[in-house]
């Protein structure tokens, strides 16, 4: 694949070799409270996600972005409908999907290297292809001169970076990412967020990412996948294509997008 | 309503009241002399008389040897001295005791046991010197006992004492009815609430003694041939106390290469370097019997307990407990005497007493200006508790437990 | 820090040599160089029972014997405690009955069951170790964060390696301050233990033995004895937890 600008154009067909289908069918969740009452969480939902897309989901806080991202991951089961991919319902994690939660997610009696290499250790891979695997990613997302390091040693943008390697390094076909840079100060996150688009430059995964920024969703979305209130529905689904990587953010088609999706949101909170 | 429950709580309270003030505060005046009986072990002795606590004790050899010895005390009187005289002299003290089971079921080997006791008794009798300085070794690994900053040699210790206790198994008549005057006290006591509660001297006799395997054995050592009895396939236990008393045992089991060679019976320690083996083979005529564990107890009570349970099936103890026991119907019958007498009555080196009326002189006055002897006894019910108690109830003193 | 922890034990026995030449009755207080003298021939043959080294051996032998029992019932059964909620609630009110009675108090009924010897001691030493073990590991196994095993999971991790490969390690740290406390409660029921007849040998049998012929320097230097063992472990333990489990710390 070509470095530089991506302008969101597939470059291949769906169905081909090498190539995934996520989809996402009529997807309900509700849950029973304490109390007895039923709670929707998720209403009637559904989404195609193409190869090698980057998606965001936004939405106001409670909107059921994160129940979304967790039933596609397989920790959760929705109440009704389902999501396939490849064509096979997801009923439970699969090693074709990697999550990347928000913090607290790396192992901390473990060094970088034995996070980034734990999944191809359950797989059973061998000691010297984890570890050759797992410094590929490591350089990848920049943190070679980490590997012994432990994760107390590390900031929270080089933890997250982490845990992007160690997702990377079992080889999924989709990353699913729950506001993976929310606990990060604006700097950090907006450098995070560049090595994320160079990173899914390199690795073309196809990358579901939830978060309630506005600004950043525009930023690295191909689409924008903007859910109502509690019970989740989509309201719009927003292209972002018009603009090229890099993204500026004062060129006149960010702003426009971004406003637009602004007024969704802010709708959608007054509903 | 409410009346009735205010004047029921005015009644509790008044009821409550009114039993304190008998239990608690200010004696009644006494016309007669009091002494005070606190039970502990041996081993609070010597600190308690140091600190002024205690007056005296009373306590089994060698415990009374170590008073004088180590300067903390002065022998009063040993127990075959106290009054009245005819009582206490030879007085009764530890005995073999043995489970009926085991008698019933294998009859030669319980009468093998008891020659072996009674040829180590013997020995204790002729070599005095040599058997106190193995129960030093057994007891104490012939180390040195410190007391305050006196050290006295366990082997000094146990040799004086030897010579105060009678080393006897004979169970005559004098001895059974020694040991049931010992019974009578303890129904006095209160401590008999079975069987010997109330029985006449011969039923309880009866149900206290088999002198079978006594006699068993003096015709197997006269007639110079002990008969070998079946293997036991079951390991087997001998209780004893940490006691001098015990000494047959103890030389029995150290000298067991004597026993064997002259008698063809011995207690063969398993590991003979331990200075108190806890495992012997019974060798008779040249063969292994059966496989014994020791096991050493602080008090009679503990050790009849596990011979209840046939934890041990042979018990060397003094006669409360063991009769104590019987009449709780635990099957075991004395079957002879191990001593007599060996234990004394210790007061402070600079009591003003040195004998019994000495004593009881001190006693009254102590008790008239408000401040009574206290004296000290291992165990309640035991041989020393009832000596004590009886000797000075029949001297007129009232004896009252001390409440710590 | 270290100095300050050193100098406190100094200072009592400076009190305790004072006080010994002022009182000048070792009835009520033993001289420090007696005691001193006991513990510093840890190899003489104390009263036929043995030597302090050899009654010291085997104390820790028993004590770890029971230990490692306790260990090998309550982590597993606390394992399953935290992940199974009805395993919990079926014995959770029975722990907590079971747990404030002190071993010493399981002594009449250890004899009666176990008969006399090494089992009804390691009886007693179990019971001490056991709750402290059990508890910490429910709490350890529970307080791991939902995040990691849903990393695993996501990462394709079966139960098991889930078990032994987030779960445990999470929850180590924790299960091993319930190790550390668990042993000192052990090893304090040491003397407890070893006043069961039948026992030839150990440092509580020897204080016993001691107490029972009112040997008082030798009780002291036994009690010593004890402390210094016990505090010699749990350095021990201490130190691991430092180099092993220091993550837990700087997580915070």
């Amino acid at each position: 694949m070509h470095g530089g600008s991506w302008n969101g154009e597939h470059g291949r067909q769906v169905g081909d070799q090498g190539m995934t289908s996520l989809r996402i069918d009529r997807l309900t969740k509700e849950f029973v409270t304490e109390q007895g009452e039923i709670v929707s969480a998720l209403s009637d939902l559904s989404l195609e996600v193409g190869d090698s897309e980057f998606v965001c989901i936004l939405g106001p806080s409670g909107c059921g972005k994160t129940t979304l991202l967790r039933i596609v991951a397989g920790l959760d089961q929705p109440t009704s409908g389902a999501v396939l991919i490849d064509g096979h319902p997801i009923d439970r994690p699969c090693p074709k999907l990697a999550m990347i939660f928000q913090e607290y997610s790396l192992y901390p009696w473990r060094s970088v290297l034995a996070n980034v290499t734990f999944g191809l250790e359950m797989q059973g891979a061998a000691v010297a292809r984890r570890q050759e695997v797992a410094r590929k990613y490591l350089a990848l997302v920049g943190l070679s001169d980490f590997a012994s390091h432990y994760p107390y040693e590390l900031s929270g943008g080089m933890r997250q970076r982490v845990a992007v390697a160690r997702a990377l390094a079992i080889e999924p076909a989709v990353l699913l990412m729950d506001e993976p840079f929310g606990a990060l100060d604006a700097q950090t996150r907006n450098v995070m967020q560049m090595e994320l688009l160079g990173i899914w430059e390199k690795t073309r995964k196809t990358i579901l990412f939830v978060t309630h920024s506005v600004d950043e969703a525009v930023f690295l979305a191909d689409r924008i996948v903007v859910l109502t209130k509690r019970p989740g529905k989509i309201r719009e689904i927003v292209p972002v294509k018009k603009c090229p990587h890099p993204r500026d953010r004062t060129c006149r088609d960010f702003v426009e997008i971004r406003r637009h999706v602004l007024d969704l949101i802010s709708e959608g909170s007054a509903d | 309503m409410k009346i009735v429950k205010i004047l029921a709580v005015v009644a509790c309270c008044a009821v409550l009241l009114a039993l304190a003030g008998c239990v608690a505060s200010t004696p009644p005046v006494q016309s007669g002399t009091t002494v005070g009986i606190l039970y502990t072990g041996f081993g609070t002795m010597p600190t308690l008389m140091a600190t002024k606590q205690i007056d005296g004790y009373i306590a089994w050899q060698p415990f009374v040897e170590v008073a004088p010895m180590a300067g903390f005390g002065k022998v009063l009187s040993y127990t075959g001295d106290l009054p009245p005289d005819a009582v206490w002299k030879n007085h009764p003290c530890c005995v073999l005791a043995a489970r009926e089971d085991l008698m019933a079921r294998s009859p030669d080997l319980v009468n093998a046991v008891t020659a072996a006791t009674i040829l180590s008794t013997r020995y204790v009798n002729e070599h005095q010197e040599e058997s106190g300085a193995i129960v030093a070794d057994w007891l104490a690994g012939k180390g040195n006992f410190t007391y305050g900053n006196i050290s006295v040699s366990s082997v000094d210790a146990m040799t004086r004492a030897i010579y105060t206790v009678k080393f006897t198994n004979e169970p005559t008549d004098a001895w059974e009815n020694g040991i049931l005057k010992f019974m009578a006290a303890q129904r006095d006591l209160g401590v008999l609430k079975g069987p010997l509660s109330n029985s006449t001297d011969d039923a309880s006799k009866a149900l206290i003694f088999d002198t079978g395997p006594y006699r068993a054995a003096i015709q197997m050592l006269e007639g110079k041939r002990i008969v070998t009895p079946a293997p036991e396939t079951r390991q087997l236990g001998i209780g004893y106390l940490m006691s001098d008393h015990d000494t047959a045992l103890f030389v029995a089991v150290k000298k067991w290469q004597y026993f064997n060679d002259t008698y063809g019976i011995a207690l063969k320690p398993r590991d003979p370097t331990q200075s108190k083996p806890d495992l012997v083979d019974l060798l008779v005529n040249g063969q292994k019997v059966a496989e014994i564990k020791l096991v050493p107890g602080e008090f009679g009570g503990p050790l009849m307990q596990l011979a209840s349970t046939d934890t041990i099936q042979f018990v060397l103890v003094g006669n409360p407990p063991a009769m104590a026991s019987i009449d709780k119907g635990n099957p075991v019958k004395i079957l002879m005497a191990l001593n007599t007498e060996g234990s004394g009555v210790v007061v402070s080196s600079d009591a003003p007493a040195s004998d019994w009326p000495s004593f009881l002189q001190w006693a009254k006055e102590r008790s008239d200006a408000g401040k009574p002897l206290r004296i000290a006894s291992p165990g309640k019910g035991s041989i020393q508790d009832i000596l004590l108690s009886y000797t000075l109830k029949s001297s007129g003193v009232t004896v009252k437990e001390v409440q710590v | 820090m270290r100095r300050l922890s050193l100098a406190f034990p100094l200072l009592i026995l400076l009190a305790w040599a004072a006080g010994a030449h002022l009182i000048n009755n070792e009835f009520i207080l033993p001289r420090l160089e007696s005691v001193a003298g006991v513990l510093l021939d840890p190899l003489a043959d104390r009263l036929g029972t043995g030597s302090l080294i050899e009654n010291a051996l085997r104390s820790i032998e028993r004590v770890g014997m029971g230990f490692l029992l306790a260990a090998a019932v309550a982590i597993p059964l606390g394992i399953a405690m935290a992940r199974f909620r009805r395993l919990n609630d079926l014995l959770d009110s029975t722990i907590q009955i079971l747990r404030p009675i002190p071993p010493l108090a399981w002594l009449p009924l250890s004899l009666a069951w176990f008969k006399i010897g090494l089992t009804s001691i390691l009886f007693i030493i179990f019971l001490g170790a056991f709750f402290p073990i059990l508890l910490n590991t429910i709490d350890g196994v529970r307080g791991v964060k939902r995040t990691w095993i849903e990393v695993a999971s996501t990462l394709g991790a079966r139960e098991r390696q889930i078990l032994f490969r987030v779960i445990l390690p999470g929850a180590a740290p924790t299960i091993w301050t319930g190790l550390r406390v668990g042993f000192g409660i052990a090893w304090m029921c040491v003397v407890a233990a070893e006043m069961l007849p039948g026992t030839t040998s150990g440092l509580g049998y020897l204080i016993m033995y001691a107490f029972n012929f009112g040997q008082i320097q030798l009780i002291i230097a036994g009690m010593i004895l004890i402390g210094l063992i016990g505090l010699m472990i749990d350095t021990l333990f201490r130190k691991i937890e430092a180099k092993r489990f220091a993550w837990r710390e700087l997580e915070r």
